[in-house]
């Protein structure tokens, strides 16, 4: 975990729009970009620690950020506005106030063992012969990236990530397989990601990780959340079943 | 209060209101399909709007009290009967240990529910009793009821629904005179789905846009907890653009590749990568929950303020129930 101080915002007011009567959609961008994820992932963190009456929960994807609320506690405060867009929006402009000076936002960084190839990355020669490599190179180009969590979608934990090699992009299987193991690590386009449950999926499975990326019974299920940085270490059987408990 | 499944019918599950604090890590909102049916149960017995309750899927469908239950039901799915008499919706009704009450088919919906008086007691999970059948996790063991499994209510009683017990037990009642007006909270014309633009309006052609307003679209058989597939004429796209994945949530109405309508429903994933041509109001959510394959619905738009406006209402119309209910005993 390290700290960083980074310097964000711009003067021009938010672009918001109403996804729901208990929801708006704060919209930061248009690309998938790295400054971009860290300025939601701060607003994020700056609006959880300076939430507004009614405030219930917060969804960062990509280029959006959005905020779930409880229309009769916005509706009663003394917000400055008639409905609950402008209230909620008066507040979220606060927020970005607060952005534009100096804040210090908490990274976090996990290392994810993987066990690449064989039974559990049965994709692992698909992904290698597309990009002309071969096994090895994939798993060594794989680890040697630094990958970060751009969002968390699809089904409960799954972590979309970015920052993957070009070299390993992959496209998705033509036909979905009906089944992926839990723990499964796959590569879909420029993004790799985990599927936390068994799921039916399309993404092209390189390997396995021990871990358990989704679990009800911890404080935060999720293992992953948007915003943190992700590397990965290569394991063999005997170290995976050691991580399994076997 | 103790209820064991005889015939758990087609899909039978355990719901609240909802699980909204982990959306962030992907969690779906799942809760009862048809929230003003759930609640209106709740409300008919004295609990709170949030206590849990089963949601019934049509009906072919039967339990057995075995303890002395308050129970009451709403919803558009089946009609509860026992010894062969109709059983009046939203209002109390209590029974003796070893009766057995049946659903018999409601041809008007879908979902049922059913609530207890201290609400279904299993287990919070990410601080909801929904169930989330996807990831097997909250209700009554992460799936769906089976036939012989044993319900139970939370042992402790409010005020109210002591007094709505006690005086049932008193003048040997099933039911008092009262009852909640659910029809009276929803609109007369139940196939016309009220809908609020949303923000990718513009990438679809104005034809399109019309189409979407004035056509019928059926329900087609891909429905269930996640989401109705509406069979219809498709949208076109008048650019190219493709939208990079964002937050949807239930009610939202995205427009797939082939230019299809479908509306996300409780257990719909988190995030979404179609575009978004409109949302349902929160007021009409309802009466998508009771939708089926093969009803035909039209869209009408009002605008977001209006939806707001309706949505405060509801809720200002729903307390006035349960303030009503109290002072009825209090």
């Amino acid at each position: 975990m390290n700290k960083q101080k980074r310097y964000l915002g711009t003067n021009i007011p938010l672009k918001i729009y109403v996804l729901s009567e208990k929801s708006v959609t704060i919209t930061f961008g248009t690309e998938i970009d790295n400054d971009l994820l860290d300025l939601i992932t701060d607003f994020n963190q700056l609006l959880l620690q300076n939430p507004f009456p009614g405030l219930i929960t917060t969804v960062p994807a990509y280029t959006t950020l959005t905020v779930f609320y409880n229309p009769l506690n916005v509706i009663l405060s003394d917000l400055p506005g008639e409905v609950c867009l402008e209230k909620v929006s008066a507040h979220l402009n606060k927020i970005a106030e607060i952005n534009r000076k100096e804040s210090e936002v908490m990274d976090d960084h996990l290392v994810i063992p993987v066990c690449y190839g064989g039974d559990f990355g049965y994709d692992l020669l698909t992904v290698a012969r597309h990009n002309n490599l071969c096994e090895s190179e994939v798993i060594d180009m794989h680890t040697a990236g630094y990958y970060t969590v751009f969002m968390i979608g699809f089904v409960p934990g799954f972590a979309y990530m970015g920052g993957m090699d070009n070299r390993l992009s992959t496209p998705r299987r033509e036909v979905p397989a009906a089944k992926i193991p839990a723990g499964s690590v796959g590569i879909a386009g420029n993004q790799t990601g985990i599927y936390p449950l068994e799921t039916p999926g399309g993404w092209q499975i390189i390997g396995r990780t021990p871990l358990k990326m989704f679990d009800v019974n911890r404080a935060q299920p999720s293992l992953l959340k948007g915003g943190d940085r992700v590397s990965f270490k290569a394991i063999d059987q005997d170290e995976f079943n050691t991580y399994m408990g076997v | 209060m103790k209820i064991s499944i005889i015939k758990p019918g087609l899909l039978s599950t355990v719901q609240d209101m909802g699980r909204y604090r982990y959306l962030s890590q992907a969690v779906p909102v799942s809760g009862a399909m048809d929230e003003l049916a759930h609640r209106i149960a709740n409300k008919a017995v004295g609990n709170n709007d949030n206590d849990a309750t089963i949601e019934f899927t049509y009906a072919n469908a039967s339990f057995k009290a075995e303890t002395p239950i308050l129970i009451s039901y709403s919803g558009d799915g089946a009609f509860l009967i026992h010894d062969d008499e109709l059983m009046p919706a939203e209002k109390p009704l209590f029974f003796s240990a070893g009766s057995v009450i049946r659903l018999i088919n409601n041809p008007v919906g879908v979902r049922t529910y059913l609530a207890v008086a201290g609400g279904w007691d299993v287990p919070d999970v990410m601080e909801s009793k929904s169930t989330y059948l996807t990831a097997g996790f909250g209700g009554f063991k992460g799936r769906e009821l089976q036939k012989a499994d044993v319900l139970v209510s939370r042992t402790i009683l409010n005020e109210v629904s002591n007094k709505i017990l006690n005086q049932l037990i008193e003048r040997s009642l099933t039911y008092p005179n009262w009852r909640i007006s659910r029809e009276r909270l929803l609109p007369e014309k139940r196939q016309k789905i009220r809908v609020v633009l949303a923000n990718e309006i513009c990438w679809f052609d104005a034809t399109s846009i019309l189409s979407f307003l004035t056509s019928n679209y059926i329900i087609d058989l891909r429905s269930n907890r996640m989401g109705y597939h509406l069979a219809g004429k498709p949208l076109v796209k008048k650019v190219k653009k493709e939208l990079l994945s964002t937050a949807v949530t239930p009610g939202t109405i995205q427009v797939t590749g082939s230019g299809d309508l479908v509306i996300l429903m409780a257990d719909c994933q988190t995030t979404g990568g179609y575009p978004r041509i409109a949302h349902v109001a929160a007021v009409d959510l309802p009466l998508c929950a009771q939708l089926k394959p093969g009803d035909m619905i039209q869209f009408s738009e009002i605008s977001r303020d209006e939806a707001e406006e309706l949505y405060l209402e509801r809720e200002h119309d729903l307390s006035l129930i349960t303030m009503a209910i109290s002072l009825k005993y209090i």
